[in-house]
């Protein structure tokens, strides 16, 4: 029971930083390819594609 | 009412702004293809966001935390395999690349391609049946949540689920797919702030000590090891391995952001590093369910677990969870908290609405009227007859959810219907893609197989959710084998530059 309750600690610990870490990169850098997007679409404009 | 005015201000001001948001996305939609799969101009980060935000709901966080408040740490082993089957996916583009390649717009898309218009024509009435039952529980258990941590009487729950759908329905049904990405970035960023302030709140406020004495205490060795919890066991671990592995490849919603991202090589970006998130997706929410079991898991035994008692009433297992935060969360931060799993909602049944309407028209009507020897349809006719599947699958979902209530464990429920399409449906890719003797024979009686083995044993069979599981991946396979040899290779080669 030692084994499983330490190794999803560990698990735990890995997980929450983690989501923490990727959140506060997405949320910075999510900004800057949202922009780009629009920029593509708006140059595609009403283009029937694919 | 536990709810006070500066909470009720921040929940106001947030579906303001994000439905104004969402309407944005209206002005980018020029054809259908800007309506299902965002042009394919997904970017790296925002397509992390995206696919995070559709994949983590409040009936994420609510069956998740069912899963820890009944059976402990045990069930870990869920989120650890579906985030680690998630980096490999990444690492290898196993699947994703090559149905990038291909710039499809929905998963039964690649049936007409691979074998032939009648699959496509089955595989999307099997996808869009499994898909929106699976749905079909969405919209009461995320009510339940919002009425209870908020303190509102539960007899408007109607009320609050009639609302959750028309916001989400404004601007998914005007600005598709561009439309869910913008409002995706927003709810992912204040989700991700609400899972991750709630997490140190359950964790502060019931002790982590007092959460490892209660499993032990109420659970023991099974509370911790999923080999040794009955529920689970070997058999369920392979299950869930082949579940996940079929989830991240050809569940409509999650395979829409593969297509919509700007190529191959950014979809394996974009799945290894939401893979990490999974861990969290999985593994924080259970941690608030075991937390609500330390603190209100003192009623009488049910199943080898105490039922949750809050202020003298007795509760379900599911509804500990957000019993547990109305009653720590302090004014302004439950609130955030609100806002945070409203957005989470929103979310994802805009991704939802969208994936099984998509599949409607373009798996169901379109090659239906293909079959009809009908006229094509323009892109703008598309993008109608899209919205128009949107509003059914909306209206569907409002009185599904009112008068169906899942057996058991609501998790184990969502896999099963998922399996349904998934079983036959991955196989089918797999061999598409990987084996070229598969062809239409095959392909027909995998899909069958897949979900008569599902259908079949839970629902007439009662047999418990792994065995199911397991049969249907294994039926699944024999079928696409065995009608494949029986019949002649498939003419349907899919070409050299569809491949990356």
């Amino acid at each position: 029971m030692n084994y499983w309750m330490m190794f999803w600690t560990g698990a735990l610990v890995i997980a929450g930083c983690s989501f923490a870490v990727i959140t506060a990169i997405v949320s910075v850098f999510g900004y800057r390819d949202l922009m780009q997007m629009f920029r593509r679409l708006t140059a595609q404009g009403g283009k029937e594609n694919e | 009412m536990t709810f006070t005015s500066l909470d009720w201000i921040i929940v106001i001001a947030y579906l303001i702004l994000s439905v104004a948001i969402g309407m944005i996305g209206r002005k980018y939609v020029g054809s259908v293809a800007h309506y299902l799969v965002a042009g394919r101009e997904l970017g790296v980060f925002v397509g992390i966001a995206t696919l995070a935000a559709t994949e983590i709901g409040t009936i994420t966080f609510m069956y998740n935390a069912e899963l820890g408040y009944r059976y402990g740490f045990a069930p870990f082993v869920v989120a650890l395999i579906s985030g680690l089957v998630m980096v490999i996916i990444g690492r290898t583009g196993f699947v994703i690349t090559r149905f990038r390649a291909m710039k499809l717009m929905t998963v039964p898309e690649f049936f007409e391609r691979k074998y032939s218009l009648g699959l496509r024509l089955f595989t999307g009435v099997l996808v869009a049946l499994g898909g929106i039952l699976n749905m079909g529980v969405f919209l009461k258990i995320e009510g339940e949540f919002l009425t209870v941590i908020s303190g509102i009487d539960a007899k408007y729950l109607v009320t609050v689920m009639t609302i959750i759908l028309l916001l989400e329905m404004l601007y998914t049904v005007v600005g598709g797919m561009v439309s869910i990405v913008i409002t995706d970035f927003l709810q992912y960023v204040l989700l991700s702030t609400a899972t991750i302030l709630v997490s140190i709140f359950a964790v502060h406020h019931a002790g982590w000590h007092n959460i490892l004495a209660k499993v032990t205490a109420t659970m023991g060795d099974k509370g911790f090891s999923p080999i040794a919890n009955p529920k689970f066991g070997l058999t369920f671990i392979i299950w869930q391995i082949l579940l996940w592995f079929s989830i991240h490849t050809c569940w409509q919603t999650t395979a829409m952001r593969m297509f919509s991202t700007k190529d191959p090589e950014t979809s394996k970006k974009v799945m290894t590093w939401t893979g990490f998130i999974y861990l969290g997706r999985g593994m924080l929410p259970m941690l608030w369910g075991i937390a609500a079991l330390a603190t209100l898991g003192t009623g009488n035994s049910q199943d080898g677990v105490p039922m949750p008692v809050l202020n003298g009433h007795v509760l379900q297992p599911i509804d500990a969870m957000p019993a547990m935060l109305g009653s720590i969360l302090g004014p302004g931060i439950k609130g955030i908290v609100v806002a945070g799993m409203l957005a989470a909602t929103m979310s994802v049944n805009s991704s939802y609405l969208l994936g099984w309407s998509s599949v409607i028209s373009q798996d169901i009507i379109m090659p239906a009227r293909q079959v009809l020897r009908k006229v094509p349809l323009s892109s703008r006719s598309q993008i109608l007859v899209n919205r128009l599947a949107n509003l059914f699958v909306g209206l569907f979902l409002m009185f599904w959810g009112l008068y169906y209530t899942p057996p058991g464990a609501v998790y184990l429920y969502l896999n099963v219907t998922g399996t349904i399409f998934l079983a036959g449906a991955f196989v089918c890719v797999i061999g598409g893609l990987y084996w070229k003797r598969a062809n239409v024979t095959g392909g027909y009686l995998a899909m069958f197989l897949g979900a008569v083995g599902v259908i079949v044993p839970f629902f007439f069979l009662h047999w418990n959710e792994n065995v199911t599981g397991f049969t249907a991946f294994a039926l699944a396979a024999f079928g696409l084998v065995f009608g494949s040899l029986l019949g002649s290779p498939s003419e349907n080669i899919i070409a050299e530059s569809e491949m990356p």
